[in-house]
């Protein structure tokens, strides 16, 4: 099954027409950004990838989950969310695509679900589009992913030596959108166009990353401080990443009536941690850098059975200080390749 | 599909001024349904929330035993518990748990036991101190060694002095150097060093502590000098929270969650964590 340049745009416009929210990389002050299209028109799908990754479709950067009003002697509370819009995410990249399954497992953990974020899911699909090439920051290969991978895809497009797409449905979501367009996909095969798997970071090993972290001893490596000294708690690489789920609730509003929110926070900040009483089990923000390195490649993995880092390479882009993730991991797998060789000693 | 942040509407129903900083509300919940089912076990804890203010977590303070109402007992430090703590007996408060998991009261049947507590720290212990107590057959010997900054800063005066009275409770009170009154009958001491001179045997006994982390610290040291394991020792555990339910990311120590995986461990489960408390 094949579809066109143009048949996307037709298949977005059609998908607007009928009232569908639809994400896919447009072009804000000359930069990639999934945006909710006003009109198919702005999609801009020739960019390798967004500056930002697509959860905020799923899992919105501000969101009401009560509303209350205050009058004397009672509170008039009422919940908010419970109609989401049907979404389709199109021009995904197969990095963002695979991470829609790590949030899914934080915010279904133990059997308590965030309807905020799976009645959104619940109700988007995702058309990925696989790379031809990566950038220098690019490191899907590096935590098992790749150019091409299906994991989180409903259809997967890839790219073909004409400038089109071989197309394949790979869930009943992405055959349902499918039968829906009806002569925007057709039938018929191409030659694909050759893919470059990114070379970043390939002496990095997660499962010995994970091997090594999982020693509480090395929680006091000398090696948390000497590569994160520099970081400046900006928290930025948790905005851009399509795992970092951290949220705060909060109270907004005027003196009687108000919102409860959920918005986006960050392990980064300084006051993350910070107990009212003063105490700070998070300090230092080298300890804040080690807490995001652990939750990608221990916590996401041994506490919600999925995948914490999708090797997006965002955080890497939009640092300014220039910390590069994957520098830590290349270190860490060399220390835990030197520990796990027999002692000199036995 | 329920809305996992959504809180209770309770209202107050009395209000006890511990300390000048430190109340103790009774609620009770607006829904009668909710009054009727609600049920928790002691070393639960919740999201108590100021409208327009937020929510904070503080634990259940009353015991499972005694049922139709919720107790909690905070001091007055940031906004949200500025806010809860200006409210009145009638006023609305917002209400979500009870979450985490609970000290495993069963297995404390027939066993002697030891509470230590400082300050503020006394109100997790307190629901297990009353839960045993309403059901003081199946259990041993009761110590409470409960120690504050000062007199003032001692709460649950009037239980003290009931348990004080009570011939099947041993309980030993303490205030700081400096901390005592004219008139104060307790000890005057650190609580660590109080514990140790209390000296409780560790046969067939468990230990139940909380408090700030400087004391727990000690106390945990003076408690392994009488011969207790760290198996016979239970503590709490605190950390900022927002959600309760292990998603907003805050109150993890390395790779525990201490909202949903705690927050009653023993020593030994404590020892074992990543270094980040």
């Amino acid at each position: 099954m094949l579809i066109s340049k143009e048949g996307l745009r037709k298949l977005a416009e059609k998908l607007l027409g009928e009232g569908v929210q639809v994400a896919a990389p447009t072009e804000r002050a000359n930069q990639p950004v999934y945006a909710a299209l006003r009109s198919a028109d702005e999609m801009a799908l020739e960019h390798q990838i967004a500056r930002n990754s697509f959860k905020e479709f799923l899992f919105p950067q501000t969101e009401v989950v009560a509303r209350f009003t205050i009058s004397k002697g009672s509170v008039h509370l009422a919940s908010a969310g419970a109609e989401f819009p049907e979404t389709v995410v199109l021009g995904a990249r197969p990095c963002d695509a695979a991470s829609v399954a790590s949030l899914r497992s934080v915010f279904t953990w133990k059997g308590e679900d965030d309807r905020f974020f799976t009645g959104r899911q619940d109700k988007a699909a995702v058309v990925t589009i696989a790379c031809t090439k990566g950038d220098g920051a690019c490191f899907c290969t590096s935590v098992g992913l790749a150019p091409d991978s299906p994991q989180g895809s409903d259809i997967l497009l890839r790219p073909t030596v004409s400038g089109g797409f071989r197309a394949e449905a790979l869930t009943e979501r992405g055959k349902a959108l499918v039968a829906g367009a009806d002569g925007i996909f057709t039938e018929g095969d191409e030659e694909l166009a050759p893919v470059a798997p990114p070379p970043a970071a390939e002496s990095a090993d997660v499962e010995r990353i994970l091997g090594w972290l999982s020693d509480t001893e090395n929680y006091k490596d000398a090696l948390w401080a000497a590569h994160a000294g520099k970081c400046v708690g900006c928290g930025v690489c948790t905005y851009v990443c399509p795992t970092c789920h951290c949220f705060d609730i909060v109270d907004e509003g005027r003196a009687f009536e108000g919102e409860r929110r959920k918005n986006w926070d960050a392990c980064q900040f300084d006051h993350f941690t910070a107990h009212a009483g003063g105490h700070n089990p998070r300090e230092k923000q080298s300890q804040r850098w080690r807490n995001r390195f652990m939750c990608k490649f221990h916590y996401y993995p041994t506490k919600f059975d999925s995948r914490g880092c999708v090797g997006c390479g965002r955080c890497i882009r939009v640092c300014y200080v220039g910390l590069d993730i994957t520098e830590m991991m290349q270190k860490v797998t060399t220390k835990a390749a030197i520990s796990a060789q027999p002692s000199a000693k036995s | 599909m329920t809305n996992i942040y959504l809180p209770h509407l309770v209202t107050i129903e009395d209000i006890v001024e511990e300390t000048p900083d430190v109340r103790t509300y009774r609620l009770v919940f607006q829904d009668e349904k909710m009054r009727e089912s609600f049920s928790f076990r002691a070393g639960q804890f919740a999201l108590y929330s100021a409208f327009g203010a937020g929510e904070s977590t503080f634990c259940i303070a009353n015991p499972p035993t005694r049922k139709g109402y919720i107790e909690t007992t905070f001091r007055r430090v940031g906004r949200v518990t500025g806010t809860l703590a200006d409210l009145n007996i009638g006023d609305t408060m917002g209400f979500r748990g009870p979450y985490g998991n609970w000290f495993p009261m069963d297995s404390f049947h027939g066993k002697n036991l030891i509470f230590v507590a400082g300050g503020i720290a006394l109100p997790p212990l307190r629901t297990v101190i009353w839960e045993c107590l309403d059901q003081r057959e199946k259990f041993g010997d009761i110590t409470v060694v409960y120690g504050a900054r000062s007199v003032q800063d001692l709460v649950y005066k009037r239980e003290l002095e009931h348990w004080n009275e009570r011939p099947d409770v041993n309980l030993v009170q303490t205030v700081d150097p400096g901390g005592e009154e004219p008139g104060w009958k307790g000890k005057i001491g650190f609580v660590p060093t109080v514990l140790k001179e209390a000296a409780p045997s560790p046969d067939n006994a468990v230990a139940l502590v909380c408090g700030p982390p400087i004391m727990i610290k000690f106390s945990l040291q003076a408690l392994g000098e009488l011969g207790f394991s760290d198996e016979q020792v239970y503590t709490t555990l605190e950390n900022k929270m927002k959600c309760g339910l292990g998603k907003c990311g805050r109150c993890n120590v390395g790779d525990i969650y201490i909202c949903k995986e705690g927050p009653v461990y023993t020593t030994a489960e404590v020892k074992n964590m990543y270094p980040d408390l």
